[in-house]
């Protein structure tokens, strides 16, 4: 525990804001597992900024059950041991109610066993793999499971681009697996043709030779999972090397990040993912304006999708009543039609979200609508 | 495809040959296993970013970092080097070492953890040569590293400077004995290798279109992989490796797909240093 005191950074907000109605006793304590340093570090800036954003906002209205939230915030690296010793530390020393999991699949899957064995409510942004919702009653997701994203991008290149020779860019991580898995099934079902698939490792830089392997199949569409470093660095190397086919990414581009490493060469990709940001509905709207208000940068998936997870929590203490473990939970899984940033979604009883998948476009540097993936055959995990 | 993939492995060659140059060029003068030269390296790249955003040009880029690189080269030397070379090999070793890892961390401290976007096209044009293409990024990279290599070549063996450099590896003291300036050869040598390093520093920022702390690590260890392959202290032979490697670095990923790219350097290695210890142009 001393080396995870040490690595640890912890954060304290929601004291700072002075509540707006009457609140009284001790703050309500909820954790949050980011990946604050290391290579995924823009997604957990991205991530604390949304939700300490979502604790002020909730505090500013009176806190909940008539207290304060205090959120504690420790980073876990995207390392899965480090994600078992913050979600250790979360439950034993902090004590927390419940805790949003705000980091990649290999670590939230470290943490989601240790939430279920202590009864702990997990609520996890937008990791993707299948085993984390697994871990037990206690662990929740509101993103996409990575078989189904995988499944909507491949609905995407069909309805979208009738996609006649489909190459797939895979990184090899359980992101990228879990999403190459759900295209291809959903790729065999529609009978699209799928001339290749290449495989890469995290954080490869040097993408020519992966890419030169791609332009041999002569594909129409390029199906890439990635993270934004990886992302940008493929979407860079096609358009150099001249490649015309469709780009097709996945959640991993939706962040500042990659619009800014891919520059112009990221026009016309298209992504699945959890934002909306010409959603009209006000919770969307409200949540980009004030996020860019408060922090001079632009909203993403990753920092939509915790906002959520925490909003949940927060929800369900309400309809609980209590901070009880168990009641909370049932309050949480009975979650059904919930006005979140990412969509109105509801759980199925395996804990996982119903919800319709995003497909946005990179336009003039941004991320626009482009369309919707609703067909409950697909989004129905 | 396959000579497509040959052109991507020189182009990643031609950059682990200019980092390569002035790790081999040190280790002929000072026999200094320089690991901090990848720290310089990173220097390179952060100045050549901060002058770029600055100003927009990329030539005035590229001799910035080259200007502040060998000036941070030197006094690497001067209050690290210079100091320890009475001691074993080991200490300067591990003091190099050392200084690379704080500098990472310093870089992460003020820059942030996270890739900066380069942002630089290259003025030049795509070049497709019958079914190949080079990209404008690839061009860059190998105009550059001709420039490189050939005004390095020609420093080591046509001027006096080189001279007093081969001088000095042969015998120190006999060197200063007949005259060598031989802090101020050093010093140059230096300044030199250090350039280098920036150079590659820019080049590698303005290819993978980021600059971030933890660039430096790859090159810290695959740099000395391929000075010992080439044959330690061998102009060409740090050339030839370099190249070889990113050739087989690409084939190997290009045909066969996924296999761990960093290790073929240390499989070369080992396979080297059992066959041909003294390297591929070394001398016994």
């Amino acid at each position: 525990m001393q080396r995870v005191a040490f690595l640890a950074v912890l954060l304290v907000a929601g004291l700072a804001l002075p509540p707006a109605l009457a609140q009284q006793g001790p703050p309500i304590r909820i954790g949050l597992s980011a990946p604050l340093t290391g290579f995924g570090a823009p997604d957990g800036l991205s991530v604390r900024q949304a939700v300490e954003l979502g604790v002020r906002q909730l505090n500013a209205a009176g806190g909940v059950l008539g207290r304060p939230i205090q959120l504690i915030v420790y980073d876990d690296q995207a390392a899965p041991p480090q994600g078992v010793a913050v979600a250790q530390r979360l439950i034993e020393r902090d004590r927390v109610v419940a805790a949003v999991g705000g980091s990649y699949s290999g670590a939230t899957r470290g943490a989601a066993p240790i939430f279920a064995q202590n009864r702990v409510p997990f609520v996890v942004g937008y990791a993707v793999h299948p085993d984390i919702t697994r871990a037990g009653e206690y662990v929740f997701r509101v993103g996409f499971l990575g078989p189904v994203e995988g499944a909507g991008a491949a609905e995407v290149a069909r309805i979208y681009f009738n996609a006649q020779r489909i190459a797939m860019m895979t990184m090899d991580n359980d992101f990228g697996r879990a999403l190459a898995e759900g295209f291809r099934a959903h790729a065999r079902k529609r009978e699209l043709n799928i001339v290749g698939e290449v495989i890469y490792p995290l954080g490869e830089k040097d993408m020519a030779p992966h890419v030169t392997r791609v332009r041999a199949m002569n594909p129409d569409l390029i199906f890439v999972s990635g993270l934004f470093n990886e992302a940008a660095l493929i979407t860079r190397t096609i358009k150099q090397m001249g490649i015309r086919a469709q780009i097709l990414g996945e959640e991993g581009f939706d962040s500042p990040k990659y619009l800014e490493l891919a520059g112009r060469d990221a026009e016309g990709v298209v992504i699945v993912t959890n934002l909306n940001r010409d959603d009209p509905r006000p919770v969307v709207q409200t949540f980009l304006r004030e996020y860019r208000a408060a922090y001079r940068m632009e909203a993403d998936m990753v920092g939509a999708s915790s906002y959520d997870a925490l909003r949940i929590i927060v929800d369900g203490l309400r309809r609980a009543g209590t901070t009880e473990a168990r009641r909370l939970r049932e309050a949480i899984a009975a979650t059904r039609n919930f006005n979140g940033v990412t969509g109105v979604l509801s759980f199925t009883p395996a804990r996982e979200t119903i919800k319709p998948i995003q497909v946005q476009v990179v336009k003039d540097g941004t991320f626009r609508f482009f369309g919707v993936i609703t067909d409950p055959e697909i989004i129905t995990p | 495809m396959l000579l497509q993939q040959v052109l991507n492995g020189l182009t990643i060659g031609a950059i682990y040959a200019i980092i390569a140059l002035g790790l081999t060029l040190v280790y002929g003068v000072l026999r200094i296993l320089h690991v901090a030269h990848a720290g310089i390296y990173v220097l390179g790249g952060y100045v050549g970013w901060l002058v770029h955003a600055a100003s927009g040009s990329l030539a005035l880029a590229l001799l910035a970092a080259m200007a502040a690189s060998a000036l941070a080269g030197l006094l690497v030397e001067r209050w690290l080097y210079l100091p320890l070379l009475g001691r074993p090999r080991i200490v300067p070793l591990i003091a190099s070492i050392g200084l690379f890892i704080a500098l990472e961390d310093l870089f992460r401290l003020v820059f942030g953890p996270y890739a900066l976007a380069f942002g630089a096209r290259p003025p030049l044009p795509s070049l497709p040569l019958g079914p190949l293409l080079l990209t404008p990024a690839q061009l860059l990279v190998f105009l550059a590293g001709l420039l490189l290599v050939g005004a390095t070549w020609w420093m080591a063996h046509r001027t006096r400077v080189g001279l007093a450099w081969r001088a000095i590896a042969e015998d120190p003291g006999m060197a200063s004995a007949l005259g060598v300036d031989v802090p101020r050869a050093v010093g140059l040598n230096f300044l030199v290798g250090s350039a280098l390093a920036g150079a590659a520093g820019v080049l590698v920022g303005v290819f993978f279109n980021a600059v971030e702390p933890t660039m430096g690590s790859v090159p810290a260890y695959k740099g000395l992989a391929i000075i010992v392959l080439g044959g330690l202290g061998s102009f060409w032979g740090a050339v030839a490796a370099a190249l070889l490697l990113g050739v087989v670095e690409a084939l190997a990923i290009g045909t066969v797909g996924l296999l761990p790219r960093d290790a073929i350097a240390f499989l070369a290695l080992i396979l080297m240093l059992l066959a041909r210890p003294q390297g591929l142009l070394g001398e016994r």
